[in-house]
């Protein structure tokens, strides 16, 4: 017998039962915790069969928890993997935004339009990935980010409803439009609901001052909808 | 057409001889199309889906192997943005208004190929009943002098050899090989050039100051950061002729020694900003753009910038930091931009509009210019008229004529017959002009008389449904939003004058009130930083001076006259009127009206939310619904009260 002995998630065998294990992890694509689960459930029907061994069945227990233990922890770890996969990914298209502006900080304002155009938002770790880039302090940052009206910290619905308050469709009954948009949606100009479908905004001009009071969802525009016509309008783009 | 071309490679012009040889080369393969069609697409045609009908002509011209003889253009904006989609037939200026896709076979099968005309797409003059078929027939375009914008009909902004076709780059050639920067910039000086953007000072000077400022490095900026809410003007132009504003800033760029220019336009404006690098691409690659341009030894290259949506980055130095990466917000003027601009260096800004009159100076002379317009405003100028008129669109138009002709005769009036009440121009910076000043020659000196401005075109119709107060209230939360916060004059002082207007509106204002507006107002025009802290009170004191009636109805009366203010107009159904349809119970938001089968309506005042729905949906053969100018409403019938059995005759 080969003295040697290694731990497999933690319990102890000798060479030959890892070479073993192995070739059946191999076989049945099952993780090491998973098998050595499978193991102790065959362990335990066959110990059920028999006569019942204190010490066996005490053993069996600390061992299925330490499999249990793992098996949890490991799941922790891959959340964690995934969840700084996604963060990498979009810093890496943070990053081909910085550099196809070729790092410049007066480029500063163009990179953050085009951050906010591909997420949608800005996210903290977006904004402080610009600033150590750029090297432009975090405080310049954010005030450019809340000076303008294009960007937003939190995240915006899939479909924006936009209602002109321009001047030509201010006399022409925009305040009207805006309250009624407002009721059929439930929201105010500025927020988004709770499952990211619509955010309401307010433009000051959308240069067809011909439709107006005019709107758009989803990008296409319409010409003071009624209460009716509105609904409708957010049924087909839900 | 555009088949050709895609397979043609674009060949370097190395001097203005091989300008003017393509320029020979694009006539004569030119000579076999006999017509072309002209489909709008600027912003507002394109919202009435214009980009279907230009498929369709494509579609059926190739179907019918007409494709060598007839070519269609998607240009842009065509002004008459009221009766879009638009498509024009050249070389007879044929207008057709609010074609549909189904329409288009018919225009083809008689227009195109017959001659004929199909009638019902005219123009219809309501006030002779007659039909018009050629743009100089039509009273929109019978005033205008489109010498800015006419091109915008003939070339596709996505063509470079549509615009050269047309005699494009030829100022630039003229320049390049005839005349000294100094020449250049003499020219503009006497053709007396008045910058387009809002203040209207005279280009030749500020580019005679940055010329002289000192420095190897100079700039030269385009202003597209149009952001007076109702006007677009400058987004049509950069839309629909991006190379003309490229020209004038090459112009511009040589006479004052600069190798740099900045085009800043609005994010929100996405066409230019698609059209906007098709142009420069296209540019450089005849060697327009670049080193040693059509061989004189001049090079020039062009960067363009997004704003993000702030209204007051369009003020220069405003503009300027945000060109260099930080806030766009305005610094203290004590040193011009035009000596210390972008990075301190001289910066030369313009507004495209005045860009886009460059090349036209150049080619034609100052004194052509000086023939066009008044006095003290030379040339012509754009105007969105927009508003309650008529005919909603952009006009382009001589300085010098009146208000009256401008909305009555171009604008076809007040729409639905409504009487007029006043015009804002200038946006909110601007003032709103009564009545007794409709004979007014707009200029920029006469504007500034009766308290208003040109600023950069915007011409706000209103009628007697209009608010004055809420208009004033509406432009100074526009400039409290906007206001960036730097100089306390504009930032509390906005901030006070928007509280007492909105009290106002609400009809919680008190007589005291108005002084304290002109004061404050006053206040600002002296203490602020920039023009916008400057002239943020003139929506506020030009309605105070010309319809102090209107205020006081609101703080006296808790009445609004034009029954617009939410706070204090109430809709009352009137129970004599009301044939118990049922439209407006099914379409109140917020279920807000009772009846039934049979029975008088009833608006509870205390859920109405006064979004007007029950007003728009009444059938008008009933128009039982009333705004009224202030409450508190007229009692309700009781609940149960049977309609007014109406006898058929009566109807």
């Amino acid at each position: 017998m080969d003295k040697t002995k290694s731990r497999i998630v933690g319990v102890r065998v000798n060479k030959e039962q890892e070479t073993m294990l192995s070739q059946l992890q191999q076989k049945s694509k099952l993780s090491k915790s998973e098998l050595l689960l499978k193991g102790l459930e065959t362990l335990a029907e066959y110990s059920n069969l028999g006569p019942e061994q204190e010490p066996m069945q005490t053993a069996l227990q600390r061992l299925e928890k330490e499999a249990v233990r793992h098996m949890v922890s490991l799941k922790k770890i891959r959340r964690k993997e995934e969840a700084i996969k996604d963060f990498v990914r979009e810093i890496r298209k943070v990053d081909e935004i910085i550099d196809k502006h070729g790092c410049d900080p007066s480029m500063l304002i163009q990179i953050l339009l085009d951050v906010q155009k591909q997420n949608n938002w800005l996210s903290k770790s977006a904004l402080v990935w610009i600033s150590e880039r750029l090297g432009v302090p975090m405080t310049r940052i954010m005030q450019i980010a809340t000076f303008y009206t294009m960007f937003s910290l939190e995240p915006q619905g899939r479909q924006t409803v936009q209602v002109c308050t321009g001047t030509a469709c201010h006399v022409r009954g925009s305040n009207e439009l805006l309250t009624r948009t407002e009721s059929v949606l439930n929201l105010k100009p500025g927020e988004t609901d709770p499952d990211l479908k619509y955010t309401l905004k307010t433009v000051n001009c959308l240069g067809c001052c011909a439709l107006g009071p005019v709107m758009t969802v989803g990008g296409a525009y319409h010409s003071n909808p009624s209460v009716a016509e509105l609904k409708e309008l957010v049924k087909e783009h839900e | 057409m555009n088949k050709i071309r895609e397979n043609k490679t674009m060949k370097k012009l190395k001097s203005v001889k091989d300008l003017k040889q393509l320029h020979k080369t694009l006539l004569a393969e030119r000579k076999g199309i006999k017509k072309s069609v002209a489909i709008c697409e600027g912003t507002g045609c394109y919202a009435y889906k214009s980009s279907a009908v230009a498929d369709a002509f494509v579609e059926e011209i190739e179907k019918r192997g007409l494709d060598k003889e007839i070519v269609v253009r998607r240009t842009g904006c065509h002004g008459f943005c009221e009766r879009g989609p638009m498509a024009k037939i050249f070389p007879e200026k044929i207008f057709y208004f609010q074609v549909k896709p189904e329409d288009v076979a018919e225009i083809v099968e008689s227009t195109l190929l017959k001659n004929e005309f199909v009638e019902k797409l005219l123009f219809l003059d309501e006030k002779t009943g007659k039909r018009c078929a050629y743009q100089h027939e039509i009273p929109f375009y019978k005033l205008q002098n489109q010498v800015v914008f006419g091109n915008n009909f003939l070339i596709s902004p996505k063509d470079i050899e549509d615009y050269i076709a047309v005699g494009g780059y030829s100022a630039l050639a003229k320049a390049l090989s005839g005349m000294t920067p100094v020449d250049v910039l003499q020219e503009i000086k006497k053709a007396d050039l008045r910058g387009r953007g809002g203040g209207g000072f005279p280009a030749g000077a500020k580019w005679e100051t940055t010329r002289n400022a000192p420095g190897e490095q100079k700039y030269v900026i385009v202003n597209a950061d149009e952001g007076d809410p109702g006007a677009y003007m400058d987004r049509s132009v950069l839309e629909g002729n991006p190379h003309s504003v490229l020209e004038g800033l090459m112009l511009g760029a040589y006479a004052v020694g600069s190798n740099h220019g900045f085009v800043y336009v609005r994010q929100e404006y996405t066409t230019a900003i698609e059209n906007l690098p098709i142009a420069i691409g296209q540019a450089k690659q005849l060697g327009l753009l670049g080193d040693n341009i059509l061989g004189s030894g001049f090079s020039f290259d062009v960067t363009i910038h997004q704003g993000a949506g702030a209204f007051v980055s369009g003020e220069s130095s405003a503009l300027m930091s945000a060109i260099e990466g930080r806030v766009g917000e305005p610094r203290p003027k004590y040193i011009r931009t035009a000596v210390k601009g972008v990075w301190d260096k001289p910066s030369n800004l313009n507004n495209v509009e005045t860009w886009a009159n460059v090349p036209l100076i150049v080619n034609n002379g100052s004194d052509w210019f000086r023939s066009l317009g008044t006095e003290g405003s030379k040339g012509t100028k754009i105007f969105s008229l927009v508003g309650k008129v008529k005919y909603t669109g952009l006009v382009e138009v001589p300085m010098g004529l009146t208000l009256r002709q401008i909305v009555y005769d171009v604008g076809g009036g007040i729409r639905n017959n409504r009487k007029f009440k006043a015009v804002q121009t200038g946006g909110p910076s601007g003032g709103c002009i009564p009545e007794q000043f409709l004979d007014l020659p707009v200029d920029f000196d006469e504007l500034s008389k009766v308290g208003s401005m040109m600023g950069s075109g915007g011409m706000i119709v209103m009628d007697e449904d209009t608010c004055m107060v809420d208009v004033a209230s509406y432009f100074t939360k526009f400039l409290a939003d906007e206001s960036c916060g730097k100089c306390v004059p504009c930032r509390e002082g906005l901030r006070q004058m928007k509280r007492i207007l909105r009290s106002i509106t609400e009809g919680k204002g008190r007589e005291a009130d108005l002084s304290t507006l002109e004061e404050l107002g006053a206040f600002l025009k002296e203490a602020s930083l920039c023009a916008l802290g400057q002239t943020a009170a003139n929506p506020v004191l030009s309605t105070l001076e010309y319809f102090r009636g209107e205020y006081e109805a609101h703080v006296l009366h808790k009445q609004c006259p034009a029954r617009v203010c939410q706070s204090l107009i109430v809709f009352h159904i009137d129970p004599l009127k009301c044939s118990a349809c049922g439209t407006c119970r099914k379409q109140c938001p917020t279920d807000a009206i009772s009846g039934d089968k049979k029975l008088v309506h009833i608006i509870d005042q205390d859920k109405c939310i006064k979004c007007g729905t029950c007003f728009q949906v009444c059938p008008t053969r009933f128009s039982a619904v009333t705004k009224l100018p202030g409450g508190p409403a007229p009692e309700p019938v009781a609940y149960g009260t049977k309609v007014v059995q109406k006898s058929k005759g009566e109807k």
